[in-house]
């Protein structure tokens, strides 16, 4: 059964279409990821699912109910938790569980969610004399209260320390083994690869793949990635001519020399360096990640 | 009703933890009656009043008679040019000369008084001219009785007597009001949708009406506790007593209080910083602080202010509250003041809630 099924779904702000026609669906019990740089649709695309955006078109269909129509059945049943980290910072974390508890009919125990959160001794705390990550904490908390069937994180991982990072990733992970849908957006590559089982790579309103990561990855049709600051003439066809290269990019004065071969590459690059006369200020070599599949299919990276 | 209850807890918690939000306008409220309760305590120390009886008649000497014995006035009777000479130098607070004629007059129906006020001392002369008119007022009584017409007349005294702590207390109390909910539906509601919080629970089942409703409520007891205290330190430190029902006042002040949160709310839902919408809800208050007559009666204010005057809703908010405080007087007395109370905050609330956003 789809947990969620999104079909032809439009959002424009005056002239800037946000969200163009896009469609999807997620298998109840997947971890699902959402995956683009800033602007690229990722949270006004969740906001329409979750009930806080009306889309111009398209029908969304959450457990089987029609969640334009039946807004506050669905919302019910899901558990958000937003990108700003939107909390009372002068209520206690017990204050803050119990008060969203309260808007829904089907809640946990409160010590339940202390205990799972690792929040149990801070409870008393208030919110502001909390640490960041134990913020990011409560907030997916909050968005547990009512026991979801599908559970939508936005950015949840952004502007977390590796450490604290990593323990997030452990509780999504909880979420999955317990069944739970899981949808989350992200501009973190390896969050993506690491999590989820598939991926919808969003760019200018539109999803412009949808695959698993691994499948992602292989489609590509090379193992690595030579990323080369190049100054000087540089002929694109030259550097496509080197050996074992398999597709040649152009960022902002840096090439991404896709390869099954680095050391041949290289070895071809720095020859074809010293034959035309330009400079390599700076090399990086990195297995080909879902950051190459985003590459490979804008021409720009994630980050940028 | 789980959720409308929580929320209440959650709102009255952080409102008390808001230190900053509740102890300017609650300490504001106490420093401007001690100020002005002991600046403006003329009116209870005892004042002279001179009276000039020039017809020398039954009628004029019963009329002096009606001044004798009252509580802190002192009577002085004397000679035209003697009282109001006394009257310049601040001596009297007050001349009443009876007319020559005054008997043949009132015989045919009319008769008049003149009455001279210090007009130095605007305090003390309107007590002064309480005093004279309550004493006129229970003369014509008794004579209505006998000879018939009613001889002057010109503004009805209370039943109680009001002296000037006894306006302000109430009025005190309607101000914090218009700063608490007015300013508190402004600035929260943009706070948390500041915040992303509006969002937050834009996704939970919540509705907007019961969030609406459950800030309203928390408003309100915080509000209900501040006022409580104002009437409390009226009582304790100036003696304002409360001759109308509590249950009255108490109405008066949860439908004041809706009505100046709606006002806020209508605020909050057009503009979307916290900042602008604090400094359009100041712009708004401070014109109603004054010409709402809070602290000074609004009555003598220039004509063309009036038609704003009566359309302000603090002006009828401390009108219920003084005829309920001041006169003990009942539904029947206040029901104007009511509907225009409720007509504000009624267009107030139909106006947030149509332009109501949750980001």
């Amino acid at each position: 059964m789809l947990a969620l099924e999104v079909e032809g779904l439009r959002k424009r702000y005056g002239d800037l279409v946000a969200v163009d026609d896009i469609s999807f669906g997620v298998a109840s019990g997947e971890l699902f990821g959402i995956l683009g740089p800033n602007g690229a649709g990722k949270t006004t695309t969740l906001e329409m699912i979750e009930g806080l955006r009306r889309p111009d078109a398209g029908r969304i269909t959450i457990l089987g109910l029609d969640a334009l129509r039946r807004r506050r059945r669905v919302q019910e049943r899901i558990g958000v938790q937003l990108q700003a980290q939107a909390l009372w910072p002068d209520l206690t974390v017990s204050e803050t569980l119990r008060l969203f508890a309260a808007l829904y009919r089907r809640r946990i125990p409160l010590p339940t969610l202390l205990e799972r959160f690792a929040l149990a001794d801070k409870a008393g705390a208030l919110v502001k004399h909390l640490s960041g990550g134990q913020k990011q904490r409560l907030a997916v908390a909050t968005a547990l209260v009512n026991d979801p069937d599908i559970v939508f994180l936005d950015e949840p991982t952004t502007g977390l320390d590796p450490q604290a990072r990593l323990s997030f990733w452990e509780l999504i992970t909880q979420m999955r083994t317990e069944g739970k849908t899981v949808i989350l957006t992200t501009h973190y590559m390896d969050e993506a690869e690491a999590l989820c089982e598939r991926v919808a790579i969003m760019d200018h309103g539109h999803i412009i793949a949808l695959d698993s990561p691994r499948e992602m990855v292989r489609s590509l049709q090379f193992e690595n990635t030579i990323e080369a600051q190049l100054e000087g003439e540089v002929q694109m066809e030259a550097l496509a001519d080197l050996p074992a290269v398999r597709r040649v990019r152009r960022g902002d004065g840096t090439y991404f020399l896709h390869t099954n071969d680095v050391a041949a590459s290289l070895a071809g690059l720095m020859q074809l360096a010293g034959r035309d006369g330009f400079a390599v200020q700076g090399l990086q070599v990195r297995t080909a990640t879902l950051e190459d599949v985003f590459i490979s299919l804008t021409g720009r990276r994630l980050r940028d | 009703m789980r959720g409308f209850v929580r929320l209440v807890v959650a709102q009255a918690t952080l409102l008390r933890r808001n230190v900053s939000y509740w102890i300017p306008t609650l300490g504001l409220a106490i420093i401007v009656m001690m100020v002005f309760g002991w600046l403006f305590q003329v009116g209870t120390q005892a004042f002279s009043l001179g009276i000039v009886d020039e017809d020398r008649s039954e009628a004029s000497s019963a009329l002096v008679q009606a001044f004798d014995g009252l509580e802190n006035v002192e009577t002085k009777e004397g000679s035209r040019s003697h009282e109001l000479n006394a009257l310049d130098d601040g001596d009297r607070a007050a001349v009443v000369i009876i007319p020559k004629g005054f008997q043949a007059a009132l015989a045919e129906g009319r008769s008049t008084l003149d009455v001279r006020y210090d007009a130095s001392n605007p305090v003390r002369t309107s007590y002064a001219s309480a005093t004279v008119e309550a004493v006129v007022d229970g003369f014509n009584t008794r004579l209505a009785g006998e000879s018939g017409p009613v001889i002057i007349q010109r503004q009805d005294v209370g039943t109680h007597r009001v002296e000037y702590i006894d306006f302000l207390t109430p009025g005190q109390a309607g101000l914090t009001l218009l700063w608490g909910a007015l300013l508190g539906g402004a600035v929260f509601i943009t706070g948390w949708r500041e915040m992303g919080i509006l969002r937050r629970l834009g996704v939970t089942p919540l509705r907007p009406a019961v969030l609406i409703a459950s800030q309203g409520a928390s408003l309100a007891l915080l509000s209900f506790v501040q006022v409580a205290i104002i009437f409390l330190v009226g009582r304790l430190a100036f003696g304002v007593t409360i001759h109308g029902s509590y249950l009255l006042l108490a109405a008066t002040l949860l439908l004041g209080i809706v009505c100046m949160l709606a006002l806020g709310y209508i605020i909050g839902s057009f503009l979307h910083t916290l900042t602008s919408a604090s400094a359009v809800a100041n712009l708004l208050a401070f014109p109603m602080m004054f010409l709402g007559g809070s602290w000074f009666p609004s009555d003598s204010a220039p004509a063309f202010l009036q038609p704003v005057i009566r359309a302000i809703p603090l002006t009828h908010l401390n009108e219920a509250l003084r005829a309920i405080v001041n006169q003990g007087d009942g539904l029947g007395d206040i029901w104007w003041n009511w509907l225009v109370l409720a007509a504000w905050g009624a267009a107030g609330y139909v106006i947030s809630l149509r332009v109501f956003r949750w980001q």
